[in-house]
Order: C-alpha cells, then structure tokens, then sequence
C-alpha cells in the first residue's frame, strides 16, 4: 500500500467514520438485495426474499463492528478514547497537572527562547541570494609582529593582485566605511557610508528597490560622486520618495546623485546592531596613487565562489597567491598571508560557543523537567496499580496501557509546550533586550515557523521521555501481586523507589552541572570587573566629534579647530579636565603601525615591530586619569616644527628598553618617515580592545598639535574623541558639551556620548549577558529539582507512616526516625553531586573559551556548588522528615 | 450433491484473493464465484466474507471502488493488487506443501512406521 493511501484511509478512519459506515451499509445491502434478486427468480415473494436473504447472511450489526475493527480504525478510537480519559485525569488531579505541565512549560520554554536565538543568529541563511558561497578575505599577519592576529585588512594593491589572480570566485570586493555628514533638509547628520568597489552588489547577487545599483567605470576618481540609499535612510531622511532617484544630495560638502535606493531587507555589511546598520554605499574610487599602496591595510574583501569551488580549494589558491606576493614585494608583503572565512562564519564565530552552552544548558533544564514529570507520574501511577492489574486481569493488552501511559505524558507534554511558548515570547523579549547591541542579526530572533516546529518536536520527545519509564513499570506491573494486595495502599514497592532514587539522582547530577557552569561564569565576569583598565572610569565622559573628511583642507586649520573645541569645554563649569583622542580604549577601532627604532639596523617594513599608535592632547592623561610612569606628559609647547615628543605605555618600553630607562630614546613611525620623535615619557597600561585582554599592550601617544600627513596621502580632515572628567551628572555634563562644540562648529556633528562605565558595561554585555542566562538556568534547574526531590522524599515519608510507627512503638527516638529519612535522602545527594561533578568536569572544558581569570576546574566553585546543593537537598528531604518525626504510633498502625 | 463442507479455519483468504485474482468482483460476487469454483461444495458464512474483505483491503492485498452491477445497482468492487497476487502464491506453495505433508502422514500404514 502506498503511503498516500495508507494516509488516506487512516485519515477517514478520524474524520470520516460515518461515511465509511455509510458506505459499509450501501455495500452490505447491496449484497442482501442482489441475493433476495437472485430468490426472487425462483418465485420467492419480494418480503420473503428479502427476509431469507437477511437470515443467510447472519449477524449484521456484529459484521458491521468486525469490519471497522479488521481496518484499523480503531488504532484511531484508542487514541481517542486514551485522550478523553487523560483529560479526565487530569482534571481529577489538578495539582498533578499543574506541577506538571508548569515544570515542562519551563522546560519547554526556555528551549524555546534560546532556539530562536540560535535560529536567527546560526542557522537561518543570511539574508543574500546563496550565501554559503560568499566568503569574507582577511589578510593573516606576520604572528612575529601581530601575535594573536589572524584576521587583518587588506591594502589596495594586495587587493587588485589577489582580485587579478584568483580563479575560485565569480567576483571580489573590497569596501571601507567612512563617516560623510549629510547636510541640506534638516539638521547636519552622520551617514554610515560604505565605499565599495565595483561588483559589489552584483557579488552579492542584491538588486535595487529603485534605480540601479553602480556600474563599472564608477570607481574612477572623479566619476564616485554617487549614492545608493538604505532603505531605511530612504524612509527617514527622505520620506520613501519615489522620485529621489537621479535627484543631488549634499555630502561632507559636495553633491552626489542618487542612483538608486535598496531594499528593506538589504544589510552590507552585516551589522550586529540594528542601530549601526549601513545607510548608503557610494563607489570606492582609488586614485592611481593609492592603488600601488601595498603597505597599508584599510579595507575589508569579499568574493564568491565560483560553482563547485570549494572553500578549501579557495583558500590553497589564495595561499599561492601570497607566496607569490610576498617575493615579488618582499619589502611588503614577506609574512603575510590570506584567508577565506565563510561569510557566516565570519559574522557569528564569536557568539557560537556561548550561544551552543547555552543551548546544551536548556536541554538539560529540560531534562530535569522530564526527569520531574516522570517522578509525578510515577507515584500517582503507583495509587493506580490495582487499577492497572484488574485492566490486565479483564484482557486489556500490555501494549494498550503502554499507549495510554504514554498518551497522559505526552497530553502534559502538549499543554506544557504551549504554556511554554508563552514564556519563551517573553522571554525572547527579554534575551532581545539584555543582548545590548553585541549578537549578530539580532533584530531577526524572533518565533517562527521553524521555531514552532522546533517546540512541537521537543515538546512531543518531552512527553515521550517523561513517559517511557512510568509506561514501561505501568505495563509491566505483577497483576497477581497488585490484586493479592488488600484495597488498601501498596506496602512493598522496591523497583518503584528504585526508579524513583534514580530520577533524583539524575536530577541532582544535571543541577550540580549547571549549577557549576553557572558558577564558573560569575566568577569570571567578577575578575573582568576587578581588571584594571588603566584609568578610571567614574565620572568620565565621551563623545565622538565626527569631522566630514572634506572639512579642513589643511592640518593647521583642523588643528586650531580642535583647540578652540578643548578651550570652549574646559572653560565649561564643572568640568575638571579635558582631552582628545582618535580612538578610545575599549572601542574596536585603532591604528597599528610600523615603527623603526634609532640606533637599531635598518630593516625593511615587513620585520619592523608593529605598535598600537594613538593620537592625543595635552590632558588627555589627566582627563583620563591614565598614570604617568616616568618623564612628562605631551605639552602644548609640543607643536610642529619642535621635535617630536611619544609618550610610550609601559608594556612598550619594557618590550622595547628592557632594563633600560626609555626617556630620550628616538624612533620614527613608518608612515611619517621625516618626522623623528623622542620619547618623553613613559604611562601606565591601557586595555585598548577589550576589558578580558591579557597581555598589555605596546602603545604609542603622539601629540595632535605634530599631526603631518602620512607618507603618500593626501590630507583629509578627521574626527577625534573628547573625553572630559567632571564631578556633574554625567547625563548633563553630556549635554552642554555638546552644546558647547556646536557652537563652535554647528556644521560638526557630535556623536556616540556616553559614559566611561557604560562603555565597559558594554564592553562586557556578552559576558553579562551569558552569565545572567545561564545563572537563569541553573536556578530554574535547581528549583525543579528541589521540587522533585521534596515531592518524592514526602511521597515516600506518607507510604512508610506505618512503619514509622512500628519503630517508634518498639523504641525509636524521633532523631531515629528524622535521620532515617534524611539520611537516604543524603545518599541520593551525595552520589547524585559525585556524577554531577564529573559532569561538569566534562562541560567546563568546553566553556573553556568563555572564562576569564578562572580555571574550568576552579575548586573552590566545584565546592560551593556541591555543597550549595547538597544543603538545599537536606531542606527538600527534612521538612517531609520532620513530618515522619512527628507520626504518632498510635494513628500510624491504624492507618492501614 | 454432497453436503457442503465447512471452511477450514483460516482458509477464508486465500480463497477471496484466489477468486478476485480472476477478474474484479464485489462481495456478493465473491461468493457466487467460490461456489462456483468449488461446485457447491463449500459453505461460506456470507456474515463473515466482509470483515476478511475489509481486512484484506487493509493490508493492502485488494483494493476497492464502487462501480455498478449487473443489476444496475451501485456495488464496491474489489481488485487483487500485486502485492496480493504475490500473497495468493505465496500462500499457494505453503498451502500445497502442507496439504502434500499431512496427506502423507494420514496415508502412513501401521507397518511403514
């Protein structure tokens, strides 16, 4: 029979059982009449005919049973039948019921809501034609030079080689960002521009909302004064005008036209805040110039692969094309390799361990959960055995209460998993919110499709787990033990507590689990606050003041710009220091550069050692209260034409001068060759990326006032970032700064204010964010262990009341009788903390990846969890043991 | 003619796929072609015919559609498919060796055991 059919027919088993009776009756009639027909012939009167036909054929209402039941509908009336009496169940016991499908909504729920997570950040496709052939390229460097670094920008001459050579992709793009300020309607505002070269958009196979997308030829200086719109800078700047297309805007200064404008659902590159999301592309022109600029890294490549290229096949490609490279430009590019990093693997790799612990989490609150339900079901099965035996007794088949067992679990499961889709809504909500801005594609997570499936399929395995083990002692029950029992309760029960002791224990095992996991977080998100950044982070202030790169045509005018800024808000009451920098510590921007050191050999720049290099003002230090060391800080007087003066951290000049004092010792950045500098003095270490970096690193201050053009680059003008100290509310020490730089300039926009603490408070949100869930979970576990565990522990107390009493009446002390109970219940404990420790032994190695400052084997919070736990088992085992104490010998032997 | 012989447990099936190997045919007509097969010589509780053709039909060795009958009336009729042509043989062959099996036996004389 073919699967459609068998469908068929078990489909109008449910739905259509009175037409299949119907027809039943039409044919089973057919067959009396043509049989009366054939009576008739000989000469049988009609009535007769018909009466002798019905008596040849028998039994017809019994025929009629016998054929429903020879084509299986009644599989289908079981079901049915098992479903009405599981309501029934049900609603006899309301409190089961409740505990029940409240521990499997949790469950359910919290699977749920970190699924929807995973689904939108791991699994569901990026939102472009074929992504997995997209790959992102990253240039490797020298580990000499860049330890740790595996993933570095590209400069325009490796790009155009690597694009010239490869044969793996149908295309390649390299793009930039840069800042543009848009001007004309309305208030100056920041775009997130990114530059892109030619095939961009066709690499990515994105096609416009409107007009078009850019063509070849403009990516030649001269012809790049265009635009593409976002779809959502379309709808807000320019009210989702249609006629836009072919229309000028104004940018940093000069008009661009707009081409064409994206759709809603387009994101280049992908943002992990939706609030950072790219709001126009414009044509990544070179000029001759900086298309043979092989030394300096800027921007960011993407390719696609050809059909039938494999990822591995590109990356050997892109291996030789460096080889290649690095000896024909051995000045350049000796050291420096590529990589080809799956465009998905690029954006979430980062997130995916903790996001997979997270996930393994749910699944064992889940299991607890199981493990609970089927504790419940167990006991009340265990008030219904004699039920069962007689059920046995009267011919219902093993296999049938197997069925109905099972269909009472799953009926819990089912109304769990919908109680649990409730709270995995909230709870995504929630997960949306304290994510900050830090999970990749987060503006996705949401409940779809996939996730309902996903719900139904835990969901229904939930009921399946919970069941199986009552279904199975259900269906296996002693019928002649169960009915040589009296009416009364079961007085032996040893397999039954024997499964039960291992339900606690599990449950133990899998909370301790968590419970250390979750441990072993706060601790290393304690230590990330106990890091000293290398200043001090109260009462600060920042701001981004974002200079169009058109707006100066010259250093000096830039330079006096930024004073006047820093003269205006020191000059604000409340404020007690000042300073500017290009980038702050703790953001992901920052420049690395080549330095040579005087008196050392000449090497070329392949072998120069790399440092951090920033840009400063005077009372940046004292703004920031960074220490230091030794020498002076940068002065005014430092200005150009006066040797240069570095102030170097104090990773540097012990990487540099070890033992040796660093102030008066020369050096010269790479991209500023004419410009020696001296080191003036030496300040405290600075984490510069993030809070959980573990080696300082070497960092170099230049002063603003020295600021020349870089080697073979024009000048453009160039945002700084204020940070001021103040002993104001930051909020409105936040606002008049502002005010202040816009009354200096109204046409420069001031950007990203925050405060010191929020900035590291963000710089930790994934941590947080981890440790907060995964803390969720482990409480949610352990309070639906401590819930199984009392329940079973006072289960067990009432059903030994009359034993109890026996020991009491023979001479028993109370303490006895309490340490009876408590005592067993301590065992389960304690083997249940043995398993859950090696298991945890095995989960921490994983979490390896996401502790800072704390072993995965840290002792001391093996042994605060353990014990923690065991504590909390002792309360769920003597409140029900205090009962026990309290039995009265004399009502306990009448209980009976 | 002789008194018809009672079926033989269980051999109800075989004979339903045997004579719906032949040629559609509804209930009735089943019927009237066993007997016809067997020259009157088995009695078939008409009663229990329906409940082995449905559970046939179930197991997926016949099938059914309604169709009209030679008396012009509406009548389901009933189709060997190929799983149950490879059932009739197969049922055939262990049917024949059974038979062969326990004729030899009943045949058995005293001085041959």
């Amino acid at each position: 029979m073919r699967l459609t059919d068998w469908m068929g027919s078990w489909l109008r088993g449910i739905f259509q059982r009175s037409r299949v009776q119907s027809e039943m009756e039409t044919e089973l009639e057919f067959h009396v009449e043509t049989r009366a027909e054939e009576l008739m012939r000989d000469g049988v009167p009609r009535a007769e005919a018909l009466r002798r036909a019905r008596l040849e054929f028998g039994g017809m209402e019994g025929t009629k049973e016998e054929c429903l039941e020879a084509r299986g509908a009644s599989v289908v009336d079981n079901f049915v039948q098992d479903l009405r009496y599981g309501v029934r169940t049900m609603r006899r016991a309301p409190g089961f019921t409740a505990m029940a499908v409240l521990a499997l909504a949790l469950g359910i729920g919290a699977n749920t809501a970190i699924f929807s997570v995973v689904n939108a950040v791991l699994l569901r496709p990026l939102p472009y034609d074929q992504p997995d052939r997209l790959v992102q390229l990253w240039h490797v460097p020298p580990q000499t030079n860049f330890p740790g670094m595996t993933e570095f920008p590209v400069s325009p001459a490796n790009f155009l080689d690597w694009r010239s050579q490869a044969k793996s992709f149908e295309g390649m793009a390299a793009y930039g960002r840069g800042g543009y300020t848009l001007t004309g309607n309305g208030n100056p505002e920041t775009i997130r521009m990114i530059a892109v070269t030619n095939g961009m958009f066709s690499i990515l196979h994105a096609r416009p909302l409107l007009g078009r997308t850019f063509v070849s030829g403009e990516d030649e200086p001269g012809r790049e004064h265009e635009v593409v719109l976002s779809y959502a800078v379309w709808r807000s700047r320019f009210g989702s005008n249609s006629e836009i297309v072919g229309k000028n805007i104004t940018l940093n200064g000069q008009a661009f036209t707009v081409v064409g404008v994206m759709g809603r659902d387009f994101d280049f590159p992908i943002s992990t805040d939706p609030s950072l999301q790219a709001q126009m592309w414009k044509p990544l022109a070179w000029t001759d110039q900086e298309r043979a600029v092989r030394d300096n890294h800027n921007y960011a490549a993407i390719a696609r692969l050809k059909p039938g290229v494999s990822v591995k096949q590109a990356q050997s490609e892109m291996d030789a094309i460096s080889n290649r490279l690095a000896q024909a430009y051995p000045a350049d590019d000796k050291g420096w390799g590529a990589t080809a990093v799956p465009l998905r693997d690029d954006l979430v790799g980062d997130v995916r361990p903790a996001l997979l612990i997270l996930l393994g989490a749910v699944v064992l609150v889940l299991l607890i959960a199981c493990a609970n339900v089927a504790n419940l079901v167990l006991v009340k099965a265990l008030t219904r055995r004699k039920e069962q035996a007689v059920r046995i007794a009267l011919g219902a088949t093993r296999r049938r209460l197997l069925q109905q067992a099972l269909s009472e679990t799953l009926l819990l499961a089912c109304a769990g998993g919908l109680l649990g889709l409730v709270f995995a809504h909230y709870g995504v909500i929630l997960i949306v919110k304290f994510l900050a801005q830090r999970l990749p594609r987060s503006g996705e997570i949401g409940l779809d499709g996939w996730v309902l499936a996903f719900t139904a399929v835990i969901s229904l395995a939930a009921g399946f787990g919970a069941g199986l083990l009552p279904a199975f002692r259900a269906a296996k029950a002693d019928v002649n033990e169960a009915l040589k029992q009296g009416l009364g309760r079961a007085t032996s029960d040893a397999g039954g507590s024997r499964t039960r002791d291992l339900l606690v224990v599990s449950e133990v095992a899998l909370s301790l689990m968590l419970l250390i996991g979750a441990g072993l977080l706060i601790r290393s998100l304690w230590m990330l606050h106990q890091v000293n950044p290398g200043f001090e982070a109260a009462h600060l202030v920042t701001m981004g003041i974002s200079v169009p790169s058109t707006k100066f045509s010259e250093p000096g005018q830039q330079i006096g710009y930024f004073e006047r800024v820093l003269e205006r808000v020191r000059s604000l009451p409340g404020v007690q220091a000042a300073g500017l920098i290009d980038s702050l510590p703790l953001t992901d921007s920052g420049s690395i550069q080549p330095i040579a050191v005087e008196g050392r050999p000449a090497v070329p720049m392949v072998d120069m050692p790399e440092v951090d290099v920033r840009m400063i003002s005077p009372g940046y230090l004292s703004a920031m209260h960074v220490p230091l060391l030794e020498g002076r800080d940068i002065e005014d007087s430092d200005v150009a034409g006066r040797p240069g003066a570095v102030l170097i951290s104090a990773a540097m000049a012990k990487l540099f001068w070890p033992g040796e004092d660093a102030i008066g010792k020369q050096l010269t950045l790479y991209f500023f060759p004419d410009q020696p500098r001296v080191v003036v003095g030496v300040v405290g270490d600075v984490k510069l990326f993030a809070v959980n970096e573990t080696q300082p690193k070497a960092t170099l201050y230049f002063p603003l006032r020295q600021f020349t053009i870089p080697r073979g680059e024009s000048f453009h003008s160039f945002g700084m970032n204020l940070a001021v100290r103040t002993h104001l509310p930051p909020a409105s020490m936040a606002a008049t700064a502002g005010l202040a730089i816009h009354e200096v300039d109204p046409e420069i926009p001031v950007q990203n204010v925050r405060t010191m603490d929020d900035m590291i408070a963000q710089s930790l949100s994934p941590e947080r964010f981890t440790m907060l869930l995964l803390g969720a979970f482990a409480g949610l576990a352990l309070l639906l262990a401590v819930v199984g565990i009392y329940s079973v522990t006072s289960y067990s107390v009432s059903r030994r009341t009359n034993e109890m009493g026996i020991r009491v009446a023979l001479g028993a002390s109370r303490m006895d009788v309490l340490m009876l109970v408590v005592r067993h219940g301590m065992l389960l404990a304690l083997i249940g903390s043995a398993i859950g420790i090696a298991g945890a032994l095995l989960l921490s190695r994983v979490m390896r990846s996401q502790l800072f400052g704390v072993q995965p084997t840290d002792p001391a919070t093996f042994v605060a969890g353990a014990c923690g736990l065991i504590v909390v088992v002792l309360t769920a085992c003597y409140i029900p043991a205090r009962r026990a104490m309290r039995v009265d010998p004399v009502v306990a032997l009448r209980y009976e | 003619m002789a008194k018809p012989m009672e079926l033989l447990q269980g051999t109800l099936d075989m004979l339903i796929l045997k004579a719906t190997s032949l040629g559609p045919l509804h209930g009735y007509g089943i019927l009237l072609r066993i007997g016809q097969i067997s020259k009157e010589r088995l009695e078939i509780q008409q009663g229990s015919l329906y409940p082995a053709l449905y559970r046939l039909e179930h197991q997926g060795w016949i099938t059914s559609e309604w169709g009209e009958s030679e008396n012009k009336r509406k009548a389901k009729y009933y189709r060997l498919t190929a799983a149950g042509k490879r059932r009739l043989q197969s049922e055939t062959e262990k049917w024949n060796r059974m038979a062969e099996l326990i004729a030899g036996i009943l045949h058995t004389k005293p001085e041959e055991v």
